[in-house]
């Protein structure tokens, strides 16, 4: 019997331990009162369970938790931390039940079951990545709301799916993800490749979903619910660090969540089921007060201990900006990895979090110098131009720092009420024409789909591309106006993909690890980083709210003015009248007269 | 005998000189009209009065043309998306011309705005001598009605006057500017009545067809082909003839169109659009702000009714009360398809204009010419004003340029109300005399 439970991370007597841990955190606020009964009842259920055989067992597998801290004091005045969650589930893929779950979150489970999906990426995101001072971050993330899908290829309705799922994810993450559907997703076809691995033949992008919704405003209400699908939630581990309060000061902060199938073993016979977890933050020594950070500057608290069903706690802090402005870390760390990747050396601090209480400080010796930055290879950037509320044009602004070409992939993804002109479209690199190797497009249509843009363009080496497409601004109904009308209509953001050849400025994870530490001495033959730009805010013409009424009403008077002479036209005849012999006006004349010749008369008299 | 002939002799010779003058003349002013476009298309301004709702609607936009054939150059149906709202056939025609045959849009949208003026002068040259033929005997008509019968240079000047009144006209320059394809649908129309008064059903029945099928709106202008060809055979079953030639072509043209782009989105994109008003952007007309206001669920009903207004509600009974003047019923219509149709342009209204000379005789009934010269002249100046401190200076509002469309809109009901009032009264004065007097005391004349 004991053979089913030793995939389990824990035995019989440790669950149980366990679940008296949990219970009394969870009362010790409450009532201790109840504890010994609530025991006793779980204890029959745990029996219960052993004397059932209940089959669920099966489906455990073997689940593993890892949790991550990534520390980076950037070479700008800001230091990133990145908090990355893993769970692995050995989900056998042919018993297609996701009810059963052990370390992996229940609710994303039913998800999966109930929309067929194959992978699922969601990021909730406050701020802007600035990729030209703080190199690229572990997980890119554009700033609102942005998620992306692929369903497996025998979904029946992947458009109704699609909007299950976006109403399902906004009550699961309480954002307003309800808002996307077929007028604001596309199916990319060179950007979303699926991330982990597939057993499909060939990739068909129309089982892609994406979508963004850039005025999203990300806030505690996302950070609750999504620290709620960690196994040991907020209450032990690293994302008992997550305090709301600390968090949503940041100059970035971003809430991701990646699930995708990945191989199980080296020859990728059996996958397993992934679901990265992060949160990405930003903070701003300006905003810090100082650049002396610590645990409780950045969080509010120090470290209790790791969570106890994770498999690997560790904390990493980049040494990179160590070199040119040195700063001691208290406590010592445990070991220092020297990474070489991609032709680029890095040493991390690493710290294994043990049950004791941890808070790490990071101090500089100096507190007034000038960093030297190092811009990455690729970066970009958007922007509007033109003036009035009339035409304008949509600009996005590629770099390429590299000295050899770069083959990237830039992808727009244009709201309907922006309607662009693809004649318009200037592609110039350098003061230079270029072209672009191929382009997808897909026209818009109002009020049922964006308008798609996808081109493959192979930048020169250090260059500067402009890609520029003419718009209109249009004109709304007057109920499709948001509220505060005035404030404007958001075009989300761009993407650029590119594999760069160098890992210069790169943190991001290899494809096939879940973890920061697997990504130390990671070189590949290629980077995948996806670059996001600028959100947009247009201001379109509106027309007057407060005015229905009267504008049916001239409208319609005006369309009566003609009925009426041309109704009296086409169905009267001309005819002479005789004129009538005095007119009101005459008659009062009249009557005035007499009675001024009687008191005339009368004044003679 | 002897001098009958050399009396017709010396008219002919006389006629021939009048006819080499006219000519010059008109050769003249087309070089004059074209010389001037293309110095304005040449100039920085085109692409400002290109950029003018008023000139450009989403139907007649040149930009979207463009788009439509840049799409089909990369092998994307242009009717995938709602950008484009010409037809399939519109298009390859556009293709041809602007690559092919011409090379410079701006000589085609010359060119055309010439075809139409010419095609406008022969037009209105026939019809104006048709006119006058049928008035030259006097004796039928009271003695002190003679002064508002055509005079003796009548058919001379007429034709001429529609000349100017085309070329020179703000509206159509601005409009051919402005590359404006509402331009290259008037010249079909213009076709349309070319071939309506020179009795060609074959020329006027296709021109018909084509300008049905690139809106829907000129489908009601059948009614005055069918009147006019029941009147020129005397015969209702030959005229019915005309119909069936003007069915004919458009069940080819939708059929070619129907192969050109293989399927039926055209329909929709096409007229679906101009229907449904999806796009609201402004325009001289009445629908857009309207219909940006209208509550959604009346949206529909006013829709329905008021296309229904543009296109058959007038059309019963003007084809009865002007039964007998055809010409005078296809120019009503067409102004009163300008003027509530969903998308409306100034080459539109510009066009109905230069048909006005052709009521030179009406001039002394008509009451209201000054009002509606000066509102138009008002409105004129106006609209861009106001759209600028909307659009640009954000200090004006929506309401301010919908006010001046309201006023444009006054401006056109009122100059074909009048005109068809005066048409009116004229008949009745030709036929009663000048004097209103009953029993010898003064009447006043009154509808009843």
């Amino acid at each position: 019997m004991s053979t089913f439970y030793i995939p389990l991370v824990f035995s019989g007597t440790q669950v149980i331990k366990e679940i008296r841990k949990w219970v009394y955190r969870e009362l010790s606020e409450k009532n201790r009162f109840y504890d010994d009964s609530i025991l006793i009842t779980m204890k029959i259920v745990l029996i219960l369970c052993f004397l059932v055989k209940i089959q669920l067992v099966l489906c455990y597998g073997n689940d593993t938790f890892t949790e991550e801290l990534l520390i980076k004091p950037l070479f700008s005045d800001q230091v990133y931390a990145h908090f990355q969650f893993a769970v692995t589930w050995d989900k056998d893929p042919t018993i297609k039940k996701y009810h059963h779950t052990h370390l992996f979150p229940r609710a994303l489970g039913e998800i999966i079951e109930r929309h067929n999906i194959h992978e699922l990426h969601i990021s909730l995101t406050g701020g802007l990545w600035r990729y030209e001072s703080w190199g690229y971050p572990v997980v890119d993330a554009a700033p609102g709301a942005e998620v992306w899908a692929w369903f497996k290829p025998d979904t029946v309705d992947i458009d109704q799916n699609w909007k299950l799922l976006a109403n399902t994810l906004s009550g699961l993450l309480c954002s307003s993800f309800n808002f996307i559907d077929v007028s604001n997703s596309i199916s990319p076809e060179f950007s979303f490749r699926p991330r982990g691995s597939t057993d499909w033949t060939t990739v068909n992008s129309t089982w892609l979903r994406y979508a963004s919704l850039p005025r999203e405003i990300v806030c505690t209400e996302n950070l609750t619910p999504f620290k709620k699908l960690l196994p040991c939630d907020s209450k032990l581990g690293l994302a008992s660090l997550l305090n709301s309060g600390f968090i949503h000061n940041t100059k970035y902060h971003s809430i991701a969540l990646h699930l995708r199938p990945i191989c199980r073993t080296e020859t990728c016979e059996s996958v397993s089921l992934e679901l990265q977890l992060s949160v990405s933050l930003v903070y701003d020594y300006a905003i810090l007060g100082t650049r002396n950070w610590s645990f409780k500057k950045l969080f509010g608290q120090g470290l209790e201990g790791k969570c106890p069903l994770s498999s690997r706690s560790n904390i990493y802090v980049d040494l990179s900006t160590s070199d040119s402005k040195k700063f001691d870390l208290t406590p010592t760390p445990d070991e220092v990895v020297t990474s070489i990747r991609g032709g680029f050396v890095n040493k991390y601090a690493l710290y294994h979090i043990s049950p004791n209480f941890l808070s790490i400080s990071g101090r500089y010796e100096d507190d007034n110098e000038i960093f030297v930055k190092k811009p990455p290879s690729l970066y970009a950037n958007q922007y509007l131009i033109g003036y009035g509320q009339e035409r304008g044009g949509i600009v996005s602004k590629i770099y390429n720092n590299h000295w050899s070409a770069l083959e990237v992939v830039l992808l727009q993804s244009i709201a309907w009420y922006v309607p662009v002109y693809l004649h318009t479209l200037k592609i110039v690199s350098n003061g230079e024409i270029l072209k672009p190797t191929i382009l997808k497009y897909i026209p818009g249509k109002q009020r049922e789909r964006p308008y798609y843009i996808e081109m493959v363009l192979n930048l020169p080496p250090l260059s500067e591309t402009l890609i520029s497409v003419d718009f209109d601004y249009i004109f709304l109904k007057w109920q499709e106006y948001p509220p505060d009308a005035n404030h404007g209509f958001y075009i989300g953001s761009a993407v650029v993909s590119s594999y760069l050849p160098l890992a210069k400025n790169f943190t991001g994870l290899p494809q096939d690890s879940s973890t920061i530490y697997s990504s130390f001495n990671a070189s590949r033959s290629g980077y995948l980083v996806q670059v996001r730009t600028e959100n947009m805010v247009i201001t379109l013409p509106t027309p007057d709210f407060s005015m229905p009424y009267n504008v049916i009403c001239l409208t319609c008077t005006v369309v009566a003015l003609a009925f009426g002479p041309l109704h009296n036209i086409t169905t009267k005849r001309l005819i002479l009248k005789k004129k009538c012999e005095t007119t009101l006006v005459q008659k009062l004349k009249l009557k005035f007269e007499t009675i001024r010749k009687q008191l005339v008369k009368s004044k003679s008299d | 005998m002897k001098m009958s002939t050399l009396s017709s002799k010396h008219a002919k010779k006389k006629e021939n000189t009048y006819f080499l003058q006219s000519c010059s003349k008109v050769v003249l002013l087309l070089c004059l009209a074209a010389f001037l476009r293309y110095l304005v298309m040449s100039s920085k301004y085109q692409t400002i009065i290109a950029n003018h709702f008023e000139i450009s609607t989403p139907i007649c936009s040149w930009k979207r043309v463009q788009e439509g054939l840049f799409l089909l150059s990369r092998n994307i149906d242009p009717y995938d998306g709602d950008l484009l709202h010409e037809t399939p056939t519109a298009l390859i025609f556009y293709k041809i011309m602007s690559q092919n045959v011409f090379r410079d849009v701006s000589l085609m949208f010359i060119f055309f705005d010439i075809g139409t003026a010419l095609l406008l002068y022969a037009a209105t040259r026939h019809y104006a001598k048709q006119f006058h033929q049928e008035h030259r005997d006097r004796t039928k008509y009271p003695k002190d009605v003679h002064e508002y019968l055509p005079s003796e240079g009548y058919y001379e000047k007429v034709p001429l006057y529609v000349l100017v009144a085309f070329l020179f006209n703000p509206y159509t320059f601005l409009g051919c500017v402005g590359y404006s394809t509402a331009g290259i649908h008037n010249f079909f129309l213009a076709l349309f009545v070319f071939g309506m008064v020179y009795g060609s059903p074959i020329v006027s029945s296709l021109a018909l067809a084509i300008c049905s099928s690139v809106s829907f709106y000129p489908l009601i202008l059948l009614s005055p082909l069918y009147i006019y060809y029941s009147q020129v055979y005397k015969s209702k079953t030959k005229a019915l003839l005309v119909v069936l030639y003007f069915l004919t072509y458009v069940y080819l043209i939708t059929f070619y169109n129907n192969s050109l782009s293989k399927s039926f989105k055209f329909i929709n994109n096409v007229y679906g659009s101009i229907w449904t008003v999806p796009d609201l952007q402004p325009n001289i007309g009445l629908f857009w702000y309207f219909f940006t206001e209208v509550f959604d669920h009346f949206r529909e009903l006013f829709i329905h009714s008021f296309q229904i207004n543009a296109t058959i509600l007038y059309l019963v009974p003007l084809s009865i009360k002007f039964s007998n003047r055809p010409f005078i019923l296809t120019i009503a219509l067409l102004f009163l398809i300008t003027i509530f149709k969903s998308y409306p342009c100034l080459s539109d209204l510009g066009f109905v204009l230069s048909f006005l000379p052709n009521f030179l005789h009406l001039y002394a009934f008509c009451q209201q010419g000054v009002i509606v010269g000066v509102i138009l002249f008002m409105t004129s100046c106006l609209a861009p004003t106001l759209w600028h401190l909307w659009i640009y200076s954000a200090s004006a509002n929506a309401n301010f340029y919908f006010g001046v469309t309201l006023a444009y809109a006054i401006a056109q009901i009122f100059l074909v109300t009048d005109i068809l009032f005066a048409q009116t009264k004229w008949e009745f004065t030709l036929k009663h005399g000048r004097e209103a007097k009953i029993d010898g005391e003064d009447a006043d004349l009154s509808l009843e």
